[in-house]
């Protein structure tokens, strides 16, 4: 089987999408699908990069989206690549009907945030003959580093969801419920939570030796 | 009363382009001003997701583009459209990717409680009331849904109740206009 992860965050690989996004890849690797990767905002910056995700996308069997929350949706130029492969499947008959499986993260707690972005997903895998395949959405996407080790708990929920979700969709199945449910269980209480996020703000502020107070209004008419 | 129109339009669209004249009609005919931005026409760079507009220049986008004065506008109206060809239940990447750049900007990163979910906190004390004017070439109940669903949730952010209005294949700009009128009503913008 050949699949193919796509990786929204212009971030590349040093961000929270393609840690969660390569576990994927990996675990299905692992039972013997073969997985390439490609970088949405790198690729769609030319034509030949944009010719070889769309290449890509149609020569896979499995295309797996990983992606951050952007205003409740996708970043813009995941989106924008939707309405590329959109337009090339309505223009070239394709010849299959690859699954379409995602994986996406929000910085808010709630993982049902992500709703609308996973929706989105769904419609687009629906109205481009491809087959859905499920989704894990979570939220408190901040805690996510490098290293799932270092995530609260050892981050076992994410990974054992994702062993889940890869042994299925490795096996040409969709991301089974008792995985998305998991995926989807909060890393932590959810004050501490908010509260790590706003001393977190604070103290990148400082960091960043910046000038202005975090509640400044550069554009305020008052 | 200020109003600003971000015509989400991609090349070749036809119907966006008349509901946007729908909207700026019936804007005018309620004595409004209207600033109509056309994000495909302006250099707007994806946003990099670097958090510079919270924790280096709180309130302003690091990267100097056409985006930044598109903040000023925002901020300044008293209603903002975003007029949109459907994109699978959202927006078209012209629109988002303005959107992308305006959103965070007009926040404090902090978190805040609105209706048992967490967001952030409001920067400015007052925001634009937000609407959403969706085209179709056809009537698709699944993306009208999302579409209203993506639009309540963007207001949810700057703690807003927000309307929509699809127009499914519509051609002729007094209908546009006819849909523009009820969704203004709808979202009480005053005559």
């Amino acid at each position: 089987m050949n699949a193919f992860l796509l990786v929204g965050s212009p971030k590349g690989r040093k961000s929270a999408s393609y840690l969660l996004g390569s576990m994927l890849a990996e675990g299905m690797r692992k039972r013997g699908a073969a997985v390439s990767e490609g970088m949405v905002h790198e690729g769609l910056r030319s034509e030949d990069g944009t010719a070889r995700l769309l290449d890509s996308v149609d020569g896979a069997d499995l295309v797996l989206f990983a992606f951050p929350l952007y205003i409740d949706s996708l970043p813009a130029p995941f989106t924008r690549l939707l309405e590329l492969i959109s337009e090339r499947r309505a223009r070239v008959a394709p010849a299959g009907s690859p699954r379409l499986a995602v994986v996406v993260q929000c910085g808010f707690p709630e993982a049902h945030q992500c709703e609308t972005a996973v929706g989105i997903c769904r419609l687009f895998a629906d109205r481009t003959c491809m087959r859905w395949a499920g989704a894990l959405a979570m939220g408190m996407g901040g805690s996510v580093g490098g290293d799932p080790g270092i995530m609260p708990g050892g981050g076992k929920n994410i990974l054992d969801a994702i062993g889940m979700a890869s042994e299925s969709l490795a096996n040409g199945g969709a991301i089974p419920e008792a995985a998305t449910a998991l995926f989807a269980k909060p890393l932590m209480r959810r004050w501490l939570y908010t509260m790590i996020g706003n001393l977190g703000w604070r103290m990148e502020l400082r960091k960043n030796k910046a000038r202005r107070p975090l509640t400044y209004r550069p554009y305020s008419q008052e | 009363m200020k109003a600003l129109i971000l015509d989400g339009s991609r090349e070749g669209d036809s119907l966006t382009p008349v509901a946007v004249l729908g909207m700026t009609s019936a804007l005018a005919g309620r004595g409004h001003s209207v600033e109509l931005v056309r994000p495909r026409e302006l250099a707007i760079a994806p946003c990099t997701g670097c958090f510079g507009c919270w924790t280096r220049t709180p309130g302003e986008c690091v990267i100097m583009d056409d985006a930044r004065d598109v903040v000023g506008s925002y901020v300044g109206s008293d209603l903002v459209v975003f007029v949109t060809p459907v994109t699978f239940g959202g927006y078209s990447s012209q629109l988002k990717k303005l959107l992308d750049r305006i959103i965070l900007s007009v926040l404090d990163p902090r978190f805040t409680v609105v209706g048992g979910e967490v967001h952030h906190r409001l920067r400015y004390r007052r925001y634009p009331k937000t609407v959403g004017f969706g085209t179709l070439p056809s009537p698709d109940p699944d993306a009208e849904r999302l579409f209203a669903r993506l639009v309540a949730r963007n207001g949810i952010n700057v703690h807003q109740h927000s309307g929509v209005e699809i127009l499914a294949g519509v051609t002729d700009p007094v209908s546009a206009r006819r849909s523009a009128v009820r969704l203004l009503d709808r979202a009480g913008v005053p005559a």
